[in-house]
């Protein structure tokens, strides 16, 4: 799945910045709550997730404002990283925001408020701490996910 | 909306309550009594004639290349002393026999390939040294 492409070293500093713009669009979405106003907030979010999700964190519109305005006011990175975990986590972004659309389409406010409140935990996570969680997950998917041989 | 608001609150406090004590986990040296040895075979690469350190690491792991500059670097203030990485996600079969759950997970052999320590999470430098002095001396030899 990930042995196709190219490795690309991005700046972590922009995908924090898109956590960052993930948690305020999230928590928007909570304090709107499960109506229209909140499915159409976590739909937006689903939308700016899909480049990250399907190339890779270096696409998307974040990174793109980031790279445009913060950049250039912050200098150079002092170190890159991989973007093969953030692109995972937009991939976990893009999977929890769907579903919270989907529960929400399906006036079936629980589900809403659970995949939302895991989008907030771990974009909260990852903008204020720099800790990606989508990272600690992928080894315990991957044993769920995968039969002993 | 109060509700809401209070809500979002107790979920951030929540989520930092989980990442500091996740983050007080990170590197801890752990002795570990197992018995049996990791052979080259079921490793894939040579061991250290004195100590090795073995660390699971996956793609999607941020911090798994940092750790791996880490170990290599402490590895080699010992003669010796050799760093394996091994990843993960394609060798699950090691990774559940072993209990790995997350990455970074370095566990350290001694020079049978006896895990004597292992360590979860991204260590320090610190953490490693400790984790390498608990492989035992080696003897010293009279000839």
């Amino acid at each position: 799945m990930s042995n196709e492409v190219k490795d690309v070293q991005i700046d972590p500093r922009g995908y924090r910045f898109g956590a960052s713009v993930t948690l305020v669009i999230s928590i928007i979405a909570l304090v709107l709550g499960a109506n229209t106003a909140g499915v159409i907030a976590m739909g937006v979010l689903a939308l700016l997730f899909l480049p990250g999700a399907t190339i890779g964190p270096q696409v998307t519109l974040q990174s793109w404002v980031f790279r445009k305005l913060i950049r250039p006011r912050i200098g150079p990175p002092t170190e890159t990283e991989s973007f093969r975990p953030p692109r995972f986590a937009q991939q976990m972004g893009l999977g929890f925001s769907l579903l919270a659309v989907l529960f929400g389409v399906l006036s079936i406010p629980l589900g809403f408020y659970v995949f939302t409140g895991f989008v907030v935990a771990a974009s909260f996570l990852n903008s204020v701490f720099g800790f990606c969680l989508g990272c600690e997950i992928y080894l315990l998917a991957k044993r769920a996910t995968t039969r002993a041989a | 909306m109060l509700i809401r608001l209070i809500a979002i609150a107790v979920l951030l406090a929540a989520a930092s309550l989980g990442y500091v004590w996740w983050q007080g986990r990170q590197g801890k040296v752990r002795r570990v009594e197992r018995p049996g040895a990791l052979t080259p075979v079921t490793l894939g690469a040579a061991r250290g004639p004195r100590a090795t350190f073995v660390q699971f690491s996956t793609p999607m792991c941020a911090k798994c290349p940092p750790t791996a500059v880490l170990l290599k670097g402490v590895a080699a203030e010992q003669p010796h002393v050799a760093h394996i990485e091994i990843d993960a996600a394609e060798r699950l079969d090691l990774a559940r026999e072993l209990g790995i759950m997350r990455t970074p997970t370095t566990l350290v052999l001694d020079s049978d390939g006896v895990v004597v320590a292992r360590m979860d999470g991204a260590p320090s430098i610190a953490q490693a040294r400790e984790a390498l002095a608990a492989v035992p001396p080696p003897a010293e030899y009279a000839i």
